[in-house]
Protein backbone atom coordinates (compact mmCIF):
# COMPACT_ATOMS: atom_id res chain seq x y z
CA UNK A 1 0.00 0.00 0.00
CA UNK A 2 2.48 2.32 0.68
CA UNK A 3 4.88 1.44 -2.11
CA UNK A 4 1.37 2.06 -4.14
CA UNK A 5 2.05 5.63 -2.82
CA UNK A 6 5.43 6.29 -2.85
CA UNK A 7 5.23 5.36 -6.76
CA UNK A 8 2.71 8.04 -7.33
CA UNK A 9 4.72 10.39 -5.44
CA UNK A 10 6.94 11.75 -8.03
CA UNK A 11 4.16 12.52 -10.63
CA UNK A 12 2.51 15.09 -8.50
CA UNK A 13 3.56 18.17 -9.47
CA UNK A 14 3.46 20.11 -6.21
CA UNK A 15 -0.26 21.16 -6.41
CA UNK A 16 -0.17 23.24 -2.83
CA UNK A 17 2.72 24.49 -3.65
CA UNK A 18 0.79 26.47 -6.97
CA UNK A 19 -1.75 27.07 -5.44
CA UNK A 20 -0.74 28.32 -2.03
CA UNK A 21 -0.64 31.94 -1.13
CA UNK A 22 2.94 31.30 0.08
CA UNK A 23 4.41 29.10 3.42
CA UNK A 24 2.92 31.13 6.27
CA UNK A 25 -0.50 30.44 5.19
CA UNK A 26 0.09 27.25 5.45
CA UNK A 27 2.06 26.79 8.36
CA UNK A 28 -0.70 28.43 9.89
CA UNK A 29 -3.32 25.59 8.80
CA UNK A 30 -0.87 22.70 9.93
CA UNK A 31 -0.86 24.33 13.08
CA UNK A 32 -4.30 25.09 13.39
CA UNK A 33 -5.13 21.56 12.73
CA UNK A 34 -2.48 20.29 15.30
CA UNK A 35 -3.39 22.44 18.13
CA UNK A 36 -6.03 20.87 19.60
CA UNK A 37 -4.24 16.96 19.88
CA UNK A 38 -0.78 19.33 21.03
CA UNK A 39 -3.11 21.35 24.18
CA UNK A 40 -4.53 17.94 25.20
CA UNK A 41 -1.29 15.89 25.37
CA UNK A 42 -0.03 19.00 26.91
CA UNK A 43 -1.60 20.37 29.23
CA UNK A 44 -2.78 16.56 30.25
CA UNK A 45 0.01 14.92 30.46
CA UNK A 46 3.09 16.97 29.99
CA UNK A 47 2.38 19.34 32.17
CA UNK A 48 1.13 16.96 35.02
CA UNK A 49 4.25 14.85 34.49
CA UNK A 50 6.52 18.09 35.26
CA UNK A 51 4.28 18.97 38.21
CA UNK A 52 4.92 15.44 39.58
CA UNK A 53 8.79 15.80 39.01
CA UNK A 54 8.36 18.66 40.73
CA UNK A 55 6.74 17.17 43.42
CA UNK A 56 8.61 14.50 44.16
CA UNK A 57 12.10 16.79 45.61
CA UNK A 58 9.47 17.89 48.54
CA UNK A 59 8.77 16.89 51.48
CA UNK A 60 5.64 15.09 52.51
CA UNK A 61 2.50 17.62 51.46
CA UNK A 62 4.63 20.48 51.87
CA UNK A 63 4.53 21.55 48.04
CA UNK A 64 1.33 23.06 48.60
CA UNK A 65 1.66 24.03 52.04
CA UNK A 66 1.18 28.42 52.92
CA UNK A 67 4.85 27.91 54.26
CA UNK A 68 6.80 26.81 50.60
CA UNK A 69 8.08 23.70 49.64
CA UNK A 70 10.57 21.71 51.82
CA UNK A 71 13.32 20.64 49.21
CA UNK A 72 14.60 17.09 49.54
CA UNK A 73 15.47 13.99 48.18
CA UNK A 74 14.69 11.96 51.06
CA UNK A 75 11.82 10.36 49.18
CA UNK A 76 14.16 9.16 46.61
CA UNK A 77 16.35 7.95 49.33
CA UNK A 78 13.33 6.15 50.57
CA UNK A 79 12.36 4.04 47.39
CA UNK A 80 16.04 2.94 47.57
CA UNK A 81 15.54 1.86 51.03
CA UNK A 82 12.80 0.98 52.54
CA UNK A 83 10.64 0.94 49.48
CA UNK A 84 12.75 -1.16 47.57
CA UNK A 85 11.35 -4.34 47.73
CA UNK A 86 7.99 -2.10 46.35
CA UNK A 87 10.13 -1.70 42.97
CA UNK A 88 12.23 -4.97 42.96
CA UNK A 89 8.63 -6.91 43.12
CA UNK A 90 7.17 -4.68 40.48
CA UNK A 91 9.88 -5.51 38.42
CA UNK A 92 10.01 -9.58 39.16
CA UNK A 93 6.30 -9.38 38.64
CA UNK A 94 6.80 -7.99 34.76
CA UNK A 95 9.85 -9.50 34.07
CA UNK A 96 7.62 -13.04 35.09
CA UNK A 97 5.01 -12.12 32.84
CA UNK A 98 7.39 -11.51 30.14
CA UNK A 99 8.72 -14.72 30.17
CA UNK A 100 5.87 -16.59 30.16
CA UNK A 101 3.74 -14.57 27.48
CA UNK A 102 7.66 -15.16 25.13
CA UNK A 103 7.35 -18.97 25.77
CA UNK A 104 3.28 -19.51 25.53
CA UNK A 105 3.22 -16.03 22.72
CA UNK A 106 6.31 -16.90 20.22
CA UNK A 107 4.14 -20.71 19.13
CA UNK A 108 0.60 -18.67 18.99
CA UNK A 109 1.78 -16.08 17.07
CA UNK A 110 4.08 -19.05 14.50
CA UNK A 111 0.90 -20.92 14.13
CA UNK A 112 -1.94 -18.10 13.81
CA UNK A 113 0.09 -16.45 11.17
CA UNK A 114 1.51 -19.46 9.07
CA UNK A 115 -1.47 -21.98 9.40
CA UNK A 116 -4.46 -20.74 10.87
CA UNK A 117 -7.77 -19.80 8.19
CA UNK A 118 -10.12 -19.16 11.06
CA UNK A 119 -8.81 -15.84 11.76
CA UNK A 120 -12.06 -13.80 12.75
CA UNK A 121 -13.13 -15.80 16.14
CA UNK A 122 -9.89 -16.45 17.06
CA UNK A 123 -9.79 -12.60 16.95
CA UNK A 124 -12.47 -12.09 18.48
CA UNK A 125 -11.71 -14.02 21.53
CA UNK A 126 -8.51 -12.12 21.88
CA UNK A 127 -10.23 -9.66 22.57
CA UNK A 128 -11.05 -10.62 25.81
CA UNK A 129 -7.57 -9.43 27.80
CA UNK A 130 -8.27 -6.27 25.92
CA UNK A 131 -11.62 -5.44 28.47
CA UNK A 132 -9.30 -5.05 31.18
CA UNK A 133 -7.32 -6.68 33.73
CA UNK A 134 -9.81 -6.08 36.51
CA UNK A 135 -12.51 -8.81 35.08
CA UNK A 136 -9.23 -11.71 34.64
CA UNK A 137 -8.22 -10.56 38.26
CA UNK A 138 -11.50 -11.50 39.41
CA UNK A 139 -12.22 -14.23 37.24
CA UNK A 140 -9.02 -15.81 38.58
CA UNK A 141 -9.94 -15.50 42.19
CA UNK A 142 -13.43 -17.25 41.93
CA UNK A 143 -11.95 -19.89 40.00
CA UNK A 144 -9.09 -20.40 42.48
CA UNK A 145 -11.54 -19.60 46.07
CA UNK A 146 -11.42 -22.18 48.08
CA UNK A 147 -14.24 -24.53 46.52
CA UNK A 148 -14.07 -22.81 43.60
CA UNK A 149 -14.13 -24.56 39.82
CA UNK A 150 -10.41 -25.02 40.13
CA UNK A 151 -10.97 -26.78 44.02
CA UNK A 152 -10.68 -30.48 42.16
CA UNK A 153 -7.70 -29.55 39.91
CA UNK A 154 -5.50 -28.15 42.44
CA UNK A 155 -6.47 -30.82 44.45
CA UNK A 156 -5.42 -33.69 42.49
CA UNK A 157 -1.81 -32.04 41.86
CA UNK A 158 -1.52 -31.51 45.84
CA UNK A 159 -1.52 -27.73 46.30
CA UNK A 160 -3.36 -25.99 48.87
CA UNK A 161 -6.16 -23.75 47.45
CA UNK A 162 -5.29 -21.55 49.74
CA UNK A 163 -1.50 -21.38 48.82
CA UNK A 164 -3.10 -21.02 44.68
CA UNK A 165 -5.58 -17.92 45.35
CA UNK A 166 -2.86 -15.63 47.22
CA UNK A 167 0.71 -16.26 45.48
CA UNK A 168 3.06 -15.58 42.89
CA UNK A 169 2.44 -17.49 40.22
CA UNK A 170 -1.63 -16.49 39.66
CA UNK A 171 -0.36 -13.03 40.17
CA UNK A 172 1.76 -13.62 37.09
CA UNK A 173 -0.47 -15.95 35.21
CA UNK A 174 -3.59 -13.27 35.49
CA UNK A 175 -0.64 -10.48 34.16
CA UNK A 176 0.45 -12.73 31.27
CA UNK A 177 -3.40 -13.35 30.12
CA UNK A 178 -4.05 -9.59 30.48
CA UNK A 179 -0.83 -8.80 27.82
CA UNK A 180 -0.85 -11.29 25.90
CA UNK A 181 -1.96 -9.96 22.80
CA UNK A 182 0.58 -7.64 22.89
CA UNK A 183 3.23 -10.04 22.17
CA UNK A 184 1.09 -11.70 19.67
CA UNK A 185 1.02 -9.15 18.05
CA UNK A 186 4.35 -7.63 17.69
CA UNK A 187 5.78 -11.33 16.92
CA UNK A 188 3.04 -12.04 14.62
CA UNK A 189 4.00 -8.38 12.60
CA UNK A 190 7.34 -9.87 12.60
CA UNK A 191 6.54 -12.98 11.26
CA UNK A 192 3.76 -11.54 8.31
CA UNK A 193 6.81 -9.88 6.89
CA UNK A 194 9.09 -13.10 6.22
CA UNK A 195 8.31 -14.69 3.21
CA UNK A 196 7.41 -18.50 3.93
CA UNK A 197 8.98 -19.88 0.79
CA UNK A 198 12.11 -19.31 2.87
CA UNK A 199 11.26 -21.86 5.59
CA UNK A 200 10.40 -24.33 2.91
CA UNK A 201 13.63 -23.74 1.20
CA UNK A 202 15.76 -24.35 4.10
CA UNK A 203 13.46 -27.57 4.97
CA UNK A 204 14.29 -28.67 0.90
CA UNK A 205 17.77 -28.05 1.37
CA UNK A 206 17.34 -30.97 4.32
CA UNK A 207 17.28 -28.22 7.40
CA UNK A 208 15.12 -29.85 10.00
CA UNK A 209 12.59 -28.58 11.97
CA UNK A 210 14.22 -26.37 14.79
CA UNK A 211 17.40 -25.74 12.52
CA UNK A 212 14.74 -23.65 10.61
CA UNK A 213 13.30 -22.45 13.29
CA UNK A 214 16.63 -21.65 15.23
CA UNK A 215 18.91 -20.04 11.78
CA UNK A 216 15.82 -19.02 9.95
CA UNK A 217 12.48 -18.03 11.53
CA UNK A 218 14.48 -16.81 14.92
CA UNK A 219 16.74 -14.22 13.25
CA UNK A 220 14.33 -12.76 11.72
CA UNK A 221 11.83 -11.91 13.50
CA UNK A 222 13.96 -10.94 16.51
CA UNK A 223 13.50 -7.31 15.92
CA UNK A 224 9.58 -8.06 16.61
CA UNK A 225 10.02 -10.70 19.68
CA UNK A 226 12.41 -8.01 21.67
CA UNK A 227 9.73 -5.00 20.68
CA UNK A 228 6.74 -7.69 21.33
CA UNK A 229 8.71 -8.56 25.09
CA UNK A 230 9.65 -4.82 25.83
CA UNK A 231 5.90 -3.57 24.87
CA UNK A 232 5.06 -6.49 27.55
CA UNK A 233 7.28 -5.38 30.55
CA UNK A 234 6.33 -1.79 30.19
CA UNK A 235 3.00 -2.48 30.43
CA UNK A 236 3.55 -4.98 33.10
CA UNK A 237 4.83 -2.59 35.50
CA UNK A 238 2.16 -0.59 35.89
CA UNK A 239 -0.24 -3.59 37.11
CA UNK A 240 -2.76 -2.96 40.16
CA UNK A 241 -5.89 -4.92 39.73
CA UNK A 242 -3.85 -8.43 39.94
CA UNK A 243 -1.53 -7.86 42.72
CA UNK A 244 -4.27 -6.99 44.85
CA UNK A 245 -6.89 -9.38 43.82
CA UNK A 246 -4.55 -12.32 43.28
CA UNK A 247 -1.22 -11.77 45.24
CA UNK A 248 0.05 -12.74 48.80
CA UNK A 249 0.52 -9.43 50.59
CA UNK A 250 4.85 -9.07 49.01
CA UNK A 251 2.70 -9.22 45.34
CA UNK A 252 0.35 -6.49 47.05
CA UNK A 253 3.40 -4.35 47.19
CA UNK A 254 3.56 -3.40 43.82
CA UNK A 255 4.31 0.12 43.02
CA UNK A 256 1.08 1.14 41.57
CA UNK A 257 -0.78 0.30 44.41
CA UNK A 258 1.83 2.14 46.87
CA UNK A 259 1.19 4.95 44.87
CA UNK A 260 -2.22 4.93 45.28
CA UNK A 261 -2.25 4.12 48.95
CA UNK A 262 0.60 6.87 49.63
CA UNK A 263 -0.88 9.39 47.36
CA UNK A 264 -4.46 9.22 47.30
CA UNK A 265 -5.04 7.61 50.91
CA UNK A 266 -2.52 8.93 52.77
CA UNK A 267 -1.48 12.10 51.01
CA UNK A 268 2.04 11.77 51.17
CA UNK A 269 2.36 13.50 47.91
CA UNK A 270 5.95 13.41 47.67
CA UNK A 271 6.71 9.92 48.24
CA UNK A 272 4.14 8.58 46.08
CA UNK A 273 5.00 11.61 43.06
CA UNK A 274 8.50 10.24 43.50
CA UNK A 275 7.68 6.57 43.16
CA UNK A 276 5.28 7.98 40.14
CA UNK A 277 8.07 9.31 39.01
CA UNK A 278 10.68 5.74 39.36
CA UNK A 279 7.40 4.01 37.38
CA UNK A 280 7.78 6.67 34.75
CA UNK A 281 11.50 6.15 34.32
CA UNK A 282 10.92 2.52 33.78
CA UNK A 283 8.16 3.22 31.49
CA UNK A 284 10.56 5.59 29.20
CA UNK A 285 13.33 3.61 29.28
CA UNK A 286 11.41 0.42 28.25
CA UNK A 287 9.60 2.39 25.43
CA UNK A 288 12.16 4.05 23.95
CA UNK A 289 13.93 0.18 23.71
CA UNK A 290 11.19 -1.19 22.20
CA UNK A 291 10.51 1.94 19.78
CA UNK A 292 14.02 2.03 18.66
CA UNK A 293 13.70 -2.42 18.03
CA UNK A 294 10.08 -1.89 16.38
CA UNK A 295 9.67 -0.75 12.70
CA UNK A 296 8.46 2.79 13.80
CA UNK A 297 8.12 3.49 10.28
CA UNK A 298 4.28 4.60 11.05
CA UNK A 299 5.66 8.38 10.16
CA UNK A 300 8.26 9.15 7.89
CA UNK B 1 -17.99 -13.17 9.32
CA UNK B 2 -15.79 -12.48 6.10
CA UNK B 3 -12.56 -14.03 5.94
CA UNK B 4 -9.55 -12.07 5.99
CA UNK B 5 -7.96 -11.49 2.25
CA UNK B 6 -4.20 -11.83 3.08
CA UNK B 7 -3.69 -14.95 4.06
CA UNK B 8 -0.46 -16.80 3.74
CA UNK B 9 0.23 -18.60 0.90
CA UNK B 10 -0.02 -22.20 1.81
CA UNK B 11 2.63 -24.59 1.07
CA UNK B 12 0.53 -26.98 -0.42
CA UNK B 13 -2.86 -26.37 -2.39
CA UNK B 14 -5.54 -27.54 0.42
CA UNK B 15 -7.14 -30.24 -2.10
CA UNK B 16 -4.28 -31.63 -3.18
CA UNK B 17 -3.04 -32.53 0.67
CA UNK B 18 -5.40 -35.47 1.80
CA UNK B 19 -4.39 -38.27 -0.89
CA UNK B 20 -0.63 -37.23 -0.49
CA UNK B 21 -1.06 -37.86 3.27
CA UNK B 22 -2.60 -40.72 2.59
CA UNK B 23 0.47 -42.33 0.73
CA UNK B 24 3.55 -41.13 2.12
CA UNK B 25 4.58 -41.01 5.95
CA UNK B 26 6.73 -37.75 5.82
CA UNK B 27 2.66 -35.83 5.12
CA UNK B 28 0.78 -37.62 7.86
CA UNK B 29 3.33 -36.76 10.52
CA UNK B 30 2.64 -32.89 9.12
CA UNK B 31 -0.98 -33.81 9.75
CA UNK B 32 0.00 -34.86 13.54
CA UNK B 33 1.67 -31.67 14.17
CA UNK B 34 -0.88 -29.68 12.10
CA UNK B 35 -3.41 -31.11 14.64
CA UNK B 36 -1.30 -30.44 17.62
CA UNK B 37 -0.76 -26.83 16.14
CA UNK B 38 -4.38 -25.89 16.37
CA UNK B 39 -5.19 -28.02 19.63
CA UNK B 40 -2.62 -25.41 20.72
CA UNK B 41 -3.93 -22.39 19.30
CA UNK B 42 -7.34 -23.36 20.93
CA UNK B 43 -6.21 -24.52 24.41
CA UNK B 44 -4.62 -20.86 24.60
CA UNK B 45 -7.58 -19.59 23.46
CA UNK B 46 -9.58 -21.70 25.75
CA UNK B 47 -7.33 -20.56 29.02
CA UNK B 48 -8.00 -16.52 27.42
CA UNK B 49 -11.39 -16.96 28.34
CA UNK B 50 -11.63 -19.05 31.35
CA UNK B 51 -11.38 -15.37 33.37
CA UNK B 52 -14.54 -14.72 31.94
CA UNK B 53 -16.51 -18.02 31.86
CA UNK B 54 -16.25 -17.98 35.28
CA UNK B 55 -17.27 -15.05 36.10
CA UNK B 56 -20.49 -16.23 33.95
CA UNK B 57 -20.40 -19.31 36.04
CA UNK B 58 -20.30 -17.62 39.19
CA UNK B 59 -23.03 -14.63 38.06
CA UNK B 60 -25.50 -17.72 37.57
CA UNK B 61 -25.37 -19.24 41.00
CA UNK B 62 -27.36 -17.77 43.42
CA UNK B 63 -27.42 -17.48 47.42
CA UNK B 64 -29.76 -19.19 49.85
CA UNK B 65 -32.95 -17.73 49.69
CA UNK B 66 -32.68 -15.37 46.73
CA UNK B 67 -34.81 -16.31 43.74
CA UNK B 68 -32.39 -17.18 40.42
CA UNK B 69 -30.27 -15.57 37.65
CA UNK B 70 -33.01 -13.08 36.79
CA UNK B 71 -32.11 -11.64 40.15
CA UNK B 72 -28.72 -11.00 39.67
CA UNK B 73 -29.12 -9.36 36.48
CA UNK B 74 -31.81 -7.56 38.04
CA UNK B 75 -29.92 -6.14 40.54
CA UNK B 76 -27.13 -5.03 37.49
CA UNK B 77 -30.33 -3.10 36.43
CA UNK B 78 -31.23 -1.96 39.40
CA UNK B 79 -28.62 -1.12 41.87
CA UNK B 80 -25.81 -0.70 39.11
CA UNK B 81 -27.96 1.02 36.27
CA UNK B 82 -26.93 4.15 37.26
CA UNK B 83 -23.20 2.91 36.97
CA UNK B 84 -23.53 1.63 33.85
CA UNK B 85 -25.24 4.96 32.27
CA UNK B 86 -22.35 6.89 33.67
CA UNK B 87 -19.94 4.84 32.00
CA UNK B 88 -21.51 5.43 28.41
CA UNK B 89 -22.36 8.50 28.60
CA UNK B 90 -18.58 8.99 29.41
CA UNK B 91 -17.45 6.83 27.05
CA UNK B 92 -19.55 8.93 24.55
CA UNK B 93 -17.85 11.88 25.25
CA UNK B 94 -14.23 10.81 25.29
CA UNK B 95 -14.65 9.59 21.78
CA UNK B 96 -16.36 12.80 20.67
CA UNK B 97 -13.34 14.56 21.82
CA UNK B 98 -11.03 11.95 20.50
CA UNK B 99 -12.71 12.31 17.17
CA UNK B 100 -12.49 16.18 17.28
CA UNK B 101 -8.95 16.10 18.26
CA UNK B 102 -7.57 13.01 16.15
CA UNK B 103 -8.98 13.41 12.49
CA UNK B 104 -7.31 17.36 12.16
CA UNK B 105 -3.77 15.89 13.71
CA UNK B 106 -3.69 12.81 11.54
CA UNK B 107 -4.93 14.96 8.51
CA UNK B 108 -2.06 17.36 9.34
CA UNK B 109 0.35 14.52 10.09
CA UNK B 110 0.06 12.53 6.65
CA UNK B 111 -0.73 15.32 4.46
CA UNK B 112 1.18 18.26 5.51
CA UNK B 113 4.99 18.55 5.77
CA UNK B 114 5.90 20.19 8.83
CA UNK B 115 9.73 19.65 10.62
CA UNK B 116 9.61 17.86 13.45
CA UNK B 117 6.89 15.79 12.15
CA UNK B 118 8.14 12.24 13.59
CA UNK B 119 9.25 13.51 17.16
CA UNK B 120 5.53 14.95 17.38
CA UNK B 121 4.04 12.07 16.24
CA UNK B 122 6.17 10.22 19.49
CA UNK B 123 5.37 13.05 21.37
CA UNK B 124 1.43 12.40 20.95
CA UNK B 125 1.31 8.93 21.45
CA UNK B 126 3.53 8.89 24.55
CA UNK B 127 0.71 8.73 26.68
CA UNK B 128 0.00 4.94 25.92
CA UNK B 129 3.25 4.39 27.62
CA UNK B 130 2.94 5.74 30.87
CA UNK B 131 1.32 3.59 33.09
CA UNK B 132 -2.21 4.75 34.45
CA UNK B 133 -1.33 4.82 38.15
CA UNK B 134 1.25 7.82 36.95
CA UNK B 135 -1.49 9.53 34.85
CA UNK B 136 -3.65 8.90 37.73
CA UNK B 137 -1.78 10.39 40.41
CA UNK B 138 0.00 13.41 37.87
CA UNK B 139 -3.75 13.89 37.05
CA UNK B 140 -5.22 14.16 40.40
CA UNK B 141 -2.86 16.46 42.33
CA UNK B 142 -2.99 18.64 38.79
CA UNK B 143 -6.62 19.01 39.20
CA UNK B 144 -6.45 19.52 42.90
CA UNK B 145 -3.81 22.44 43.19
CA UNK B 146 -3.83 23.89 39.49
CA UNK B 147 -6.99 23.29 37.47
CA UNK B 148 -9.67 22.42 39.95
CA UNK B 149 -11.42 20.04 38.15
CA UNK B 150 -11.78 17.65 40.86
CA UNK B 151 -15.60 17.65 40.96
CA UNK B 152 -16.37 18.11 37.31
CA UNK B 153 -17.38 15.07 35.53
CA UNK B 154 -15.07 16.92 32.53
CA UNK B 155 -12.06 16.22 34.45
CA UNK B 156 -12.55 12.47 33.94
CA UNK B 157 -13.56 12.90 30.68
CA UNK B 158 -10.37 14.42 29.62
CA UNK B 159 -8.19 12.21 31.40
CA UNK B 160 -9.82 9.26 29.63
CA UNK B 161 -9.47 11.84 26.15
CA UNK B 162 -5.71 11.76 26.67
CA UNK B 163 -5.25 8.30 27.37
CA UNK B 164 -6.86 6.98 24.27
CA UNK B 165 -6.53 9.55 21.93
CA UNK B 166 -3.49 8.21 20.34
CA UNK B 167 -5.66 4.87 19.75
CA UNK B 168 -7.71 6.46 17.18
CA UNK B 169 -5.00 9.13 16.39
CA UNK B 170 -2.92 5.79 14.76
CA UNK B 171 -5.45 3.48 12.66
CA UNK B 172 -6.21 6.96 11.18
CA UNK B 173 -2.53 7.99 10.36
CA UNK B 174 -2.59 4.38 8.69
CA UNK B 175 -5.58 4.76 6.87
CA UNK B 176 -4.27 8.06 5.06
CA UNK B 177 -1.36 6.64 4.30
CA UNK B 178 -3.09 3.84 2.60
CA UNK B 179 -5.12 6.62 0.49
CA UNK B 180 -3.41 8.04 -2.41
CA UNK B 181 -3.56 11.83 -2.87
CA UNK B 182 -4.84 11.48 -6.38
CA UNK B 183 -8.08 11.70 -4.88
CA UNK B 184 -7.89 14.88 -3.15
CA UNK B 185 -6.46 16.60 -5.90
CA UNK B 186 -9.06 15.19 -8.49
CA UNK B 187 -11.49 17.01 -6.27
CA UNK B 188 -9.47 19.93 -5.45
CA UNK B 189 -9.02 19.97 -9.74
CA UNK B 190 -12.59 19.55 -10.11
CA UNK B 191 -13.12 22.80 -8.00
CA UNK B 192 -13.83 21.22 -4.72
CA UNK B 193 -12.82 23.74 -1.53
CA UNK B 194 -10.95 22.02 1.01
CA UNK B 195 -13.58 21.23 3.41
CA UNK B 196 -15.87 19.69 0.73
CA UNK B 197 -12.93 17.72 -0.31
CA UNK B 198 -11.96 16.35 3.49
CA UNK B 199 -15.90 15.47 3.91
CA UNK B 200 -17.27 13.97 0.42
CA UNK B 201 -13.96 11.76 -0.24
CA UNK B 202 -11.52 12.13 2.88
CA UNK B 203 -13.89 10.95 5.33
CA UNK B 204 -15.75 8.19 3.87
CA UNK B 205 -12.87 6.47 2.46
CA UNK B 206 -10.86 6.15 5.70
CA UNK B 207 -14.22 5.35 7.68
CA UNK B 208 -12.73 1.84 8.36
CA UNK B 209 -9.93 3.33 9.65
CA UNK B 210 -12.25 6.10 11.77
CA UNK B 211 -14.13 3.24 13.10
CA UNK B 212 -11.47 1.32 14.24
CA UNK B 213 -10.18 4.02 16.47
CA UNK B 214 -13.77 4.45 18.26
CA UNK B 215 -13.55 0.97 18.82
CA UNK B 216 -10.82 0.53 20.33
CA UNK B 217 -11.38 4.27 22.36
CA UNK B 218 -14.76 2.91 23.32
CA UNK B 219 -13.77 -0.58 24.86
CA UNK B 220 -10.97 0.68 26.68
CA UNK B 221 -12.57 3.82 27.83
CA UNK B 222 -15.71 1.73 28.75
CA UNK B 223 -14.04 -0.91 31.37
CA UNK B 224 -10.97 2.04 32.72
CA UNK B 225 -11.38 1.48 36.20
CA UNK B 226 -7.58 2.69 37.42
CA UNK B 227 -7.54 5.89 36.49
CA UNK B 228 -11.01 6.61 37.47
CA UNK B 229 -10.40 5.49 40.54
CA UNK B 230 -7.53 8.61 41.02
CA UNK B 231 -9.69 11.09 39.22
CA UNK B 232 -13.71 10.29 39.73
CA UNK B 233 -15.23 13.10 41.21
CA UNK B 234 -17.68 12.82 44.39
CA UNK B 235 -20.60 10.63 43.28
CA UNK B 236 -19.35 9.66 39.85
CA UNK B 237 -19.04 5.78 40.07
CA UNK B 238 -18.27 4.13 36.56
CA UNK B 239 -19.30 0.82 36.36
CA UNK B 240 -15.88 -0.94 36.21
CA UNK B 241 -14.89 1.67 39.42
CA UNK B 242 -18.04 -0.03 40.94
CA UNK B 243 -16.93 -3.48 40.06
CA UNK B 244 -13.69 -2.67 41.63
CA UNK B 245 -15.07 -1.12 44.51
CA UNK B 246 -17.65 -4.41 44.96
CA UNK B 247 -14.84 -6.25 44.96
CA UNK B 248 -12.93 -4.30 47.71
CA UNK B 249 -15.53 -3.65 49.95
CA UNK B 250 -17.87 -6.48 49.57
CA UNK B 251 -15.97 -9.18 48.63
CA UNK B 252 -17.00 -11.63 45.76
CA UNK B 253 -21.24 -11.62 44.73
CA UNK B 254 -22.63 -12.98 41.91
CA UNK B 255 -24.30 -9.67 41.27
CA UNK B 256 -20.73 -8.16 40.91
CA UNK B 257 -19.94 -11.16 38.32
CA UNK B 258 -22.94 -10.15 36.63
CA UNK B 259 -22.34 -6.38 36.14
CA UNK B 260 -18.67 -7.80 35.14
CA UNK B 261 -20.05 -9.88 32.78
CA UNK B 262 -22.29 -7.34 31.68
CA UNK B 263 -19.91 -4.90 30.87
CA UNK B 264 -17.88 -7.38 28.77
CA UNK B 265 -20.51 -8.54 26.81
CA UNK B 266 -21.48 -5.19 25.93
CA UNK B 267 -17.74 -4.93 24.76
CA UNK B 268 -17.78 -7.77 22.87
CA UNK B 269 -20.82 -7.24 21.18
CA UNK B 270 -19.12 -4.04 19.75
CA UNK B 271 -15.92 -5.65 18.46
CA UNK B 272 -18.15 -8.37 16.73
CA UNK B 273 -20.70 -5.48 15.45
CA UNK B 274 -17.30 -4.00 13.78
CA UNK B 275 -16.10 -7.15 12.65
CA UNK B 276 -19.65 -7.66 10.52
CA UNK B 277 -19.59 -3.90 9.21
CA UNK B 278 -16.06 -3.35 8.36
CA UNK B 279 -13.73 -6.47 8.98
CA UNK B 280 -11.02 -7.66 11.38
CA UNK B 281 -8.10 -6.16 8.67
CA UNK B 282 -9.10 -2.90 10.08
CA UNK B 283 -7.57 -3.58 13.07
CA UNK B 284 -4.37 -4.28 11.73
CA UNK B 285 -1.46 -2.42 13.03
CA UNK B 286 -3.24 -1.08 15.72
CA UNK B 287 -3.84 -3.79 18.60
CA UNK B 288 -4.88 -7.19 17.46
CA UNK B 289 -3.61 -8.61 14.18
Amino acid sequence: MTGQTRSIAPLRPAPLAVLGRGDAARRLRTLALLLPAILLALLFLYYPLVFIVQMSFTEGSSFLSPGGPIATLANYALIGGRYLPNLLVTLQLALLATIVDLIFGFPFAYIFVRKVRYRTPVRALMVFPMFGALYIAFGMRFILLPGGPATPVLQALGIASTDALFSLPSVVFAMSIFTFPFMVLNIGTALGNVDPTLEEAAACLGARPWQTFRRIVLPLTRAGTVAGALTVFGWSIGTFAEPLLLGSANEQRALAWTVYQRGVVQTDYGLSTAMGVVLLGVAFVVTYLSLRYSRGALVE
Amino acid sequence: MRSSPALPASPLPAGSRPPAAARRPRLSSRRLWDALSHAYIWAVLVVFILPFLALVGFSFTTRPGEAGVVTNYGYVLDTFGDNLLWSLKISGLTLLINTLVSLPAAYAIVRHSFPGKRLLFSVLTLPLYVPGAVIGISLVLTYNFTYHLTTSMWGLVLAMALGTFPLMLTPVVVALKDLPVIFEEASACLGATRWQTYRRIVLPLIGPGVSAGLLLCFIIVFNEYLVTLFVHPPGLTTAPLRVFNQIRTAGLAPTTAALAVTMQLISLAAVLLFFRLFGARHLKGTYLL
